[in-house]
């Protein structure tokens, strides 16, 4: 038997909490987390990529403008340079993000493995007509994403940060469903 | 399912020893089966000296695709410095096909923080910082649970192993970024920088992470340190293919190497092996070969970034040099197969598309040339292509190969100049009649005088 | 000497060898000898990016073309930058470069003056071999007040980046998105806040920063050039007037190691309004017997305005000279001469801000107000003591209102008519820094020279030299005319000005292209 890695099963998704703006950064929430985060590294720069993490789980799976320009106070950084490595990485959403964020891997073992068809279907369902946006209901955003590493179990998505394997059209749709 | 099949070469479990221990990731269970013991060892008995002579004696090699030897890389860190030195551990497992390194993390993450630590007492560095990617949670929790036990167990933090010898380790999570795999684009993005690729000199194991000396090294390699400092340098260096006799730079490719298989197999998966396994013993006896009634037609040993071999190509041994005599190369070791259904342009547009989506955007040959050439495979797949498209592409990729920062975009050419030489006629089936014909002539004009 | 020192280290160059210093870089060494690296993304200034990729030369003994902006000299180093090794690279980059360019080169105001165009003419092959579709990027997009982004055109240099990083350290740009769809950012978060935010339209090497002044205004082709300095303040920046059928159209910095580097401010850029006033006085006038204007000929007002000043002088009230803290060396010369046949002195007048910085702009606004003091002329800075006969005057912040109407002036040289007070009888016309030459003393003790252009300003405009010593011809018959270059020789030898810093060339023809 090769070993699989865990964490392949889905389970029931809470939607997400609406976006809250707060007054400032970091919201009492996540002053601890944050300062902690901060005590791990020799520069206050160091710490942008896991605070932009914490601020996008805060702010409703996208970073706001607002949360964009507390965290380059916070951080003594210009909101240029903020945004600048928002807009590098893919996991960082600069939009409203819908509900649930629907990732599908486009790489070769998963595009072999019937990627095309699981973008198809998730398209459908969340009823955009390209990825990276968000449906009309509200409820999906879908985003094409590259190697998920996941590759002996394609083809795979990620569904709210949960990744789930080996999924058939029929199955993607079935996780959906039981999307709110 | 197809018929079992005898196993033409054994599986070696060293770093996959604890793979099927049921919480192997709990300190208890990995302590039990000799977890820090390699730790306590070079920290009770050796000198850091004598911990870098041992890697060295052991051959290893670099496990994230560019096979550097690792004592070698670990020497060239300054000894007298006033600085801070790190350890950045490359867990940034981006290249596409490759999942080892998750194995290790969200499995066996005691072994992979032992190998930091060693290594942070061989070079002299307090901190180390293991670099995730942001699309493992599973293995940044894991790690997490781990650093935080082991804190507690006295073999993180000060006074290790009641030593004098003090380190901490920090997960940081990526945010979905392939050029963070590159080591320099790795302390970029360490430093909560955008993903852009430094120019070298100086390398980091002069100015690295914060401007200070930085051994930057995948995880697998540094997983295996524990045993080469239990067991010995030449112990390991006895294991996989040794240094070729006839060549005195050759330095072999010892060891055991966590190896892949994904795409089109009956069961993509992942085993540890000694160097030396065909990638046909390990595509057909554990990959369980090509689906049903399928044939397979193309294969890139490691990761996406290294020239494809073709189904009759196979039977070479999976090491640095074989591999790299063979026209391609080990990469990491994780092999994506493609058989007869696959269209190889198509494949080439999803090749193509990958490492535009990544470049980084610093260098103009990369930046334009990806997508240039992803446009270019998008207009044959839409029957537009010409014969005057393949001789572009061609100069695109002379032109975008060795004249950028770092080597994403030699690593975007390598596997679609493969592609393009090996499966031309897929290219020519998709061209209309005219320029068919022209490529029949152009092929039988060139046939009687043997060119090619 | 000791001949037994270790001998200069030397870099080849193009089989040459040239002698380098620690920490040089090939593309340094090159261009300090007058060879030719194309380059985008290097800049002196900066630390170098290394992304362009045209700046590639020969590395003798290696396959590979490498980058000479960073590539640090070494004993033994040999480069070739003419090679056919080094042109292939650079033809390819270029190829590169255009593959997503939109080629509007004939809407585009870099034209002219774009790197792109140049090393397109040098090294491209003039010939599309795709016709891939391009990448749309945003276009039209304001970055502050002044300056418009387009991120089609641009090249991804980061010159405009880094100088917001390394020369202002106020980070207001950075890179946004990344692979093709990488471009210069300003989040609506963050405001163009450095006094210094033009500059980036000059560091663009391409027509991807424009400036919202400048842009649409003129081809470069049709317009003149002359280097000149700024007089927006006392630092005296080095610039380059760019004007066109009587208009100023642009100034931009001119590089001066000693006196601005490479930059400018962006005040001093935008300060050449007035020289384009709608209300300039272009001819002398003259007040007739009832006392409305009437236009005439410079003699007509030479006259006039010495039988003004004469029946001045009969009052026997001290005939003072005003002037412009702006006005030339020459023109205070002269202006000192015209006083002293009145029975008065030449005086100056000019702004003071309050806010210099550690980097160009400086308090004291009068651009040559140096050179006034070191000439011993008074400064006046208020009403009460700007009793004066004849004012000169270009801009309105020097001599405002309030000193124009106290000082009961009889004569005015004016650059702008609204600047003529009640009391003149007799107003000239007065060039802007853009129509005048002459010598400027910046803060630092520096003479500078002022050049005009005749494609600025109201076409003939007598010099106010010339006209003073007309007027004081025809007060005093016993005075010698000078010639500007006379006046030079006397300016050089003066007391106080002897020891400032002059340049050491002489007074050249002015570069007036037609």
């Amino acid at each position: 038997m090769n070993p699989r890695a865990p964490a392949a099963e889905p389970k029931d998704v809470a939607p997400r909490a609406p976006a809250v703006v707060p007054a400032s950064f970091p919201p009492a929430e996540l002053k601890a987390t944050c300062e902690k985060i901060l005590a791990r590294y020799p520069t206050k720069m160091a710490a942008l990529l896991p605070i932009l993490h914490e601020a996008q789980a805060f702010g409703g799976g996208w970073v706001s403008p607002e949360l964009e320009a507390g965290v380059a106070a916070y951080l003594d950084l210009s909101p240029a340079h903020v945004h600048g490595v928002l807009t590098f990485y893919s996991m960082y959403n600069t939009k409203p993000a819908g509900r649930h964020e629907l990732w599908v891997c486009r790489t070769l073992s998963c595009w072999r493995r019937g990627a095309p068809e699981l973008r198809a279907k998730a398209l459908d369902k969340a009823g955009c007509t390209r990825t990276g946006e968000v449906g009309e209901d509200g409820r999906f955003l879908v985003k094409d994403m590259e190697c998920l590493g996941l590759c002996e179990q394609a083809p795979a998505i990620w569904l709210d940060g949960v990744a789930h394997a080996n999924v058939t059209p029929e199955g993607l749709e079935q996780l959906m469903d039981g999307c709110e | 399912m197809a018929a079992k099949t005898p196993k033409r070469y054994p599986e070696t479990k060293v770093l996959s020893r604890n793979f099927d221990v049921d919480k192997a990731w709990t300190f208890d269970v990995a302590r039990q089966r000799g977890a820090y013991r390699s730790l306590e060892k070079a920290l009770g008995s050796m000198t850091p000296d004598q911990v870098i002579d041992e890697v060295k004696t052991s051959r290893l090699r670099g496990r994230g695709g560019a096979g550097f030897p690792t004592g070698v890389k670990w020497s060239f860190v300054p000894k007298q410095t006033d600085k801070t030195k790190y350890i950045c551990l490359n867990a940034d497992e981006s290249e596409p096909g490759t999942f080892k390194d998750r194995y290790l993390m969200e499995l066996d993450p005691h072994l992979v923080i032992e190998g930091c630590l060693i290594t942070a007492y061989a070079v002299g560095a307090s901190m180390v910082y293991i670099y995730v990617r942001g699309e493992y949670p599973l293995s940044i929790e894991r790690l997490w649970g781990a650093i935080e036990e082991a804190r507690k167990e006295g073999f993180v933090g000060k006074k290790i192993a009641g030593r004098d010898f003090h380190c901490d380790v920090v997960v940081h999570s990526g945010a979905g970024a392939y050029i963070c795999g590159e080591e320099t684009a790795l302390l970029e993005s360490l430093e909560g920088k955008r993903g852009h690729p430094r120019i070298k000199p100086p390398f980091p194991a002069v100015e690295g992470a914060f401007a200070s000396p930085t051994v930057i090294n995948n995880v697998e390699t540094l997983a295996h340190v524990p045993w080469i400092i239990e067991n010995g340098g030449a112990a390991f260096a006895k294991q996989g293919i040794p240094p070729d006799p006839a060549d005195p730079r050759s330095v072999g490719s010892s060891g055991t190497k966590l190896m892949g298989v994904s795409g089109d197999v009956q069961k993509p998966g992942v085993w540890e092996f000694e160097f030396g396994i065909t990638l046909r013993q390990m595509i057909e006896d554990y990959a369980g070969g090509a689906l049903e009634g399928r044939t397979i037609k193309a294969v890139i040993p490691g990761g996406l970034s290294m020239p494809v071999l073709t189904g009759d190509e196979l039977d070479v041994k999976m090491g640095f040099d074989d591999l790299k005599a063979a026209g391609s190369g080990l990469g990491t070791a994780c092999a994506i197969v493609m058989d007869d259904t696959c269209d190889m342009v198509q494949a080439c547009e999803n090749i193509a598309h990958f490492f535009a989506d990544e470049s980084c955007g610093q260098c103009t040959p990369c930046r334009e040339g990806c997508h240039w050439m992803e446009k270019i495979f998008h207009r044959f797949d839409a029957g537009q292509g010409t014969r005057s498209d393949l001789d572009l592409l061609e100069n695109l990729f002379r032109q975008i190969e060795g004249r950028t920062i770092c080597a994403l975009a030699d690593a975007a050419v390598w596997p679609l100049r493969s592609i393009v030489r090996k499966f031309r006629h897929e290219f020519v089936a998709k061209m209309s009649p005219d320029e068919q014909r022209a490529e029949a002539e152009a092929r039988s004009a060139r046939q009687p005088a043997g060119v090619k | 000497m000791s001949a037994s020192s270790s001998p200069e280290p030397v870099v080849t160059i193009n089989g040459t060898a040239y002698p380098y210093e620690p920490g040089d870089t090939v593309i340094r060494v090159a261009h300090r000898h007058g060879i030719d690296v194309p380059h985008y993304c290097y800049h002196p200034s900066m630390s170098p990016a290394g992304n362009c990729r045209i700046c590639m030369v020969e590395v003798v003994g290696s396959p590979r073309p490498q980058i000479a902006c960073k590539m640090a000299c070494f004993p033994g180093l040999s480069v070739n930058t003419d090679s056919d090794l080094a042109h292939e690279a650079r033809a390819d980059t270029m190829q590169m470069l255009l593959v997503n360019h939109p080629l509007d080169c004939p809407i585009c105001d870099q034209a002219g003056e774009c790197h792109l165009q140049d090393y397109s003419y040098q090294l491209g092959s003039g010939r599309a071999v795709t016709s891939t579709p391009k990448t749309k990027l945003p276009k039209n997009q304001p970055f502050g007040e002044q300056i418009v982004y387009d991120a089609e055109r641009c090249i991804k240099c980061t010159l405009c980046v880094r100088f917001c990083e390394e020369i202002t350290d106020t980070n207001e740009l950075s890179m946004g998105q990344r692979s093709d769809h990488e471009q210069v950012i300003m989040t609506s978060a963050g405001e163009f806040t450095t006094r210094y935010s033009m500059n980036i339209v000059d560091l663009c090497p391409v027509g991807a920063l424009t400036s919202r002044d400048f842009r649409f205004r003129s081809r470069l082709w049709f317009m003149d050039f002359v280097p000149s300095v700024c007089t927006g303040c006392a630092r005296g920046c080095n610039v380059t007037v760019g004007a066109r059928m009587g208009k100023v159209l642009r100034l931009e910095p001119r590089e001066n190691q000693d006196v601005n580097q490479w930059w400018m401010c962006d005040a001093g850029r935008l300060g050449y309004k007035h020289a384009n006033s709608a209300t300039r006085l272009g001819v002398p006038a003259v007040r007739d017997a009832s006392g409305a204007w009437r236009e005439a000929t410079f003699e007509q007002a030479i006259q006039a305005a010495s039988a003004a000043l004469a029946e001045h002088r009969h009052e026997e009230r001290p005939g003072h000279v005003l002037l412009d803290g702006g006005a030339t060396l020459e023109e205070m010369w002269v202006a000192r001469q015209l006083a002293a046949a009145l029975g008065g002195e030449a005086r100056f007048a000019a702004h003071v801000g309050d806010d210099g910085d550690e980097f160009l702009v400086v308090n004291e606004k009068g651009a040559n107000a140096r050179g006034a003091e070191a000439l011993g002329l008074a400064r006046v800075k208020n009403a009460a003591d700007a009793g004066a006969a004849v004012l000169v005057i270009e801009r309105d912040e020097h001599v405002p209102a309030d000193l124009r109407a106290a000082s009961g002036a009889v004569v005015a040289f004016v650059t702008d008519a609204s600047h003529v007070p009640d009391s003149v009888r007799v107003a000239f016309p007065f060039g802007s820094f853009a129509e005048r030459d002459g010598w400027l003393v910046n803060v630092g003790g520096r003479v500078q020279r002022l050049l005009g252009t005749g494609e600025a300003g109201p076409s003939a405009v007598q010099p106010f030299q010339a006209v003073a010593q007309e007027i004081l011809l025809d007060l005093d018959a016993g005075h010698d005319v000078l010639d500007d270059a006379a006046l030079e020789t006397r300016l050089r030898a003066a007391p106080g000005l002897a020891d400032l810093v002059w340049p050491p060339a002489s007074r050249e023809p002015a570069e007036v292209s037609s």
